[in-house]
C-alpha cells in the first residue's frame, strides 16, 4: 500500500510510555516532519494514535486496542494485528489500513479518509459514518451502517442483520449475503459507475470485484417526511 | 463499562494455574471496573457427603456462635479462616440451603452466605484485584474452570456485597457486564416463585432467573435461549456451573467480549489485552468475538471439546423484502 520513500524512520516502543507519552511524541515528530514512525509493542493498549492532525505514517507491529486513530487527520496508519472497538473514529482524512480482524463500530462518524480492514469487522461498522470510506474485505456484523449519513461502504462477505438501519444517505456495497435490510433502507440496481467504483476501491487491495455478487444498497428516502399512511413503517422504524 | 473473565482447562496438568491466571487476566481489567474485584473459582474438591460454603462478615463478629449454629444442622468438618470470612466444610446426608440460609439470616443477618456447593468458592471485595487475591491467598487456587469480574458500579451501590459473582443455587454463579433494564419485573416475577433476593444489584437477577430455570429441569442451554427473550438490556455474561461455562451477547452486542481458544485453554475476557498478560499466550491460538445474541457452551472436562455455538436468528420486522432467498 505504501508506495512512498521513507526518508526518516524513527522506532517507538509502547512499553516505556503512557499513552499519552506516546500521542504526544507522535505528534512531536510528524511536526519536525519524520514521515514514518514504528510503534512496537502495543499490546492491545486503547486511544493509540489519537488526534494526530499532520501527515505522518505510523506502523504499529501488533493488535491495538479501543479507538485507534480516532479525531486524526492526514495520518496514514496500519496495524499488523487486530484493533478493538471504533478503529478510526471521526476520522478527518487519511488512511487507516488493519491486517486483521476489526471489533465493533470501526470508522464510527468518520467525515473523511479511508478505513479498510483487512479481515472481519464486528457489529456496527461505519455507524453514523459522514463521509469516510470503510472497506471491509471479510464479513461485517449486526447493525452495519446504522444512522449513515454520507460516505462509502464496501462490504466484501457476508454482513449480519439489520444493515443500514435509520439510513439518511451514503452509499453501501454488499459482495456476499445481506441478513436482513433495517428501517429505510433499500437495494438499487449497480450501474456502471458503481462498478468502476468498486474496481478503483478493490483493485489496489488486489480484490478482484467480479468475483463476488455485490449489490448495492441505499437510502429509500420514505421517512424523510411524515405521511399518516406510512403510520405502520414509523411504528417499525424504532 | 465493568470487565468479565473465564477461565476453562483442556487439561488437569494446568489446573495448578487457575489462581495466578485469572488474576494476570483480570488486573488489565481494573480500567473497566475501578470499584471492586470478586472471583468465582471451581477446585478443591470434597467428599460427596460433603459441601463448601463461604460465609463473609465485614464486621467482628463471634464465628464461633456461627461454627456452634452449623453444628446444630451438620456436621462441621472443617472451620478455616479466609480473609474476611470462614470457609466452611459441612458433612450430612441431606443438605437444604434453604434451611440454611434462613436460620443464617434469622441469627446473624451481618454474615453473608458468598456461595455454596461441592467445587465453588466466591471471594468479593471492594477494591483492586492484588488485594482481593492476597488476602485471600489464591494466587495458588488450583481447579478446573473460574469466572472473575472488576465492577463499575452504574445500578446499585459500591460495597462487597453488590459486587460479582452473584450466586444462586448449588455451584452456580454469574458475572455480567452491562444493564437489566427490566430489573424490577423480573425481580417480583421471581419473587413470586419464592426466590429470596440478597441486593439490589440487577445482575443477581440473572443468577436467579437461570437457576429457576434449571431447578425447573431444564438444561442450562435452555434456560439461555429463554433468557434472551426475557431479560431487557445489555449484556455480555458468564455464567459458570461444575461442569458447564457459558457465554452470553445479547441482541445488540452492546458489550464486549473476546474468545481465546489454544490447545492448552479456553479464555474469555471483555478486551483482547488482557490475553497478553497470560503467561502461556499464544498468539497462533484461535481469538474471535461473539456476534450478536450467540450463546457459546463449553463443557468442562478433561478433553478438548468443540464449544456448542448457537446464534439466535430473530425474524426482524423489516418491511422489505427477504433477501436471502
Amino acid at each position: 500500500m505504501n508506495n512512498q520513500t521513507i526518508l526518516h524512520q524513527a522506532v517507538l516502543d509502547c512499553t516505556d510510555l503512557t499513552t499519552r507519552e506516546l500521542n504526544q511524541k507522535l505528534k512531536a515528530l510528524a511536526s519536525e516532519g519524520i514521515s514514518s514512525v514504528k510503534v512496537i509493542n502495543p499490546a492491545g493498549r486503547h486511544n493509540l494514535a489519537v488526534g494526530i492532525t499532520q501527515a505522518i505514517a505510523i506502523q504499529f507491529q501488533g493488535a491495538v486496542g479501543y479507538y485507534c486513530g480516532g479525531l486524526s487527520e492526514k495520518v496514514d496508519i496500519e496495524v499488523f494485528g487486530g484493533c478493538g472497538w471504533s478503529v478510526g473514529e471521526n476520522l478527518m482524512s487519511g488512511n487507516i489500513i488493519i491486517h486483521g480482524n476489526a471489533s465493533a463500530n470501526a470508522a464510527a462518524s468518520a467525515h473523511g479518509g479511508k478505513v479498510c480492514i483487512l479481515g472481519n469487522a464486528g457489529p456496527r461498522a461505519g455507524i453514523s459514518l459522514k463521509g469516510g470510506t470503510l472497506i471491509v474485505t471479510g464479513n461485517a456484523g449486526y447493525g452495519s451502517a446504522f444512522m449513515m449519513q454520507q460516505g462509502c461502504l464496501i462490504i466484501c462477505g457476508n454482513v449480519g442483520e439489520n444493515l443500514a438501519d435509520s439510513i439518511y444517505d451514503g452509499v453501501i456495497y454488499v459482495g456476499g449475503n445481506i441478513a436482513s435490510l433495517g428501517a429505510d433502507a433499500q437495494i438499487e440496481t449497480m450501474t456502471p459507475q458503481d462498478w468502476q467504483l468498486l474496481d478503483e476501491e478493490l483493485q489496489p487491495l488486489a480484490i478482484n470485484h467480479e468475483k463476488y455478487d455485490f449489490k448495492k444498497v441505499v437510502c429509500a428516502k420514505e421517512l424523510y417526511n411524515f405521511k399518516a399512511k406510512d403510520w405502520s413503517k414509523w411504528k417499525d422504524a424504532y | 463499562m465493568c470487565g468479565i473473565a473465564g477461565i476453562i482447562y483442556r487439561n488437569p496438568q494446568f489446573y495448578k494455574n487457575l489462581g495466578s491466571d485469572l488474576l494476570n487476566l483480570i488486573q488489565p481489567l481494573e480500567t473497566r471496573g475501578p470499584d471492586s474485584c470478586g472471583v468465582g473459582l471451581y477446585g478443591n474438591s470434597i467428599e460427596s457427603n460433603q459441601l463448601k460454603i463461604v460465609l463473609l462478615a465485614e464486621k467482628a463478629i463471634e464465628w464461633e456462635e456461627i461454627k456452634q449454629l452449623l453444628g446444630k444442622l451438620f456436621v462441621v468438618a472443617s472451620f478455616t479462616a479466609m480473609g474476611n470470612g470462614k470457609l466452611v466444610t459441612l458433612e450430612g446426608k441431606i443438605f437444604n440451603s434453604k434451611e440454611l440460609i434462613h436460620q443464617l439470616c434469622a441469627c446473624f443477618p451481618q454474615v453473608h452466605l458468598m456461595s455454596y456447593g461441592q467445587f465453588l468458592e466466591i471471594y468479593k471485595q471492594v477494591g483492586s484485584a492484588q488485594s482481593l487475591f492476597e488476602n485471600y491467598d489464591l494466587k495458588t487456587f488450583a481447579g478446573s474452570h473460574a469466572i472473575g469480574h472488576t465492577r463499575m458500579a452504574t445500578e446499585s451501590v459500591v460495597d462487597t456485597y453488590h459486587s460479582h459473582p452473584f450466586a444462586a443455587g448449588e455451584d452456580l454463579c454469574i458475572v455480567h457486564n452491562g444493564q437489566v433494564s427490566n430489573y424490577y419485573k423480573l425481580r417480583f416475577a421471581l419473587e413470586r416463585k419464592g426466590v429470596v433476593f440478597e441486593t439490589h444489584n440487577d445482575s443477581e437477577a440473572i443468577a436467579h432467573y437461570i437457576n429457576y430455570h434449571l431447578t425447573q429441569g431444564k438444561s442450562l442451554e435452555t434456560a439461555l435461549h429463554s433468557l434472551l427473550n426475557d431479560i431487557d438490556g445489555t449484556y455480555t455474561f458468564l455464567i459458570s456451573t461444575s461442569d458447564k461455562v457459558a457465554l452470553v451477547r445479547d441482541k445488540f452486542a452492546a458489550k464486549p467480549a473476546v474468545i481465546y481458544e489454544s490447545p492448552e485453554m479456553i479464555a474469555i475476557a471483555s478486551e483482547y489485552r488482557c490475553f497478553l498478560n497470560l503467561p502461556t499466550f499464544d498468539p497462533s491460538a484461535t481469538i474471535r468475538e461473539p456476534d450478536a445474541g450467540e450463546i457459546n457452551i463449553w463443557s468442562v472436562s478433561n478433553v478438548p471439546i468443540a464449544p456448542a455455538i448457537e446464534v439466535v436468528a430473530e425474524q426482524t420486522k423489516s418491511a422489505y423484502a427477504d433477501l436471502r432467498g
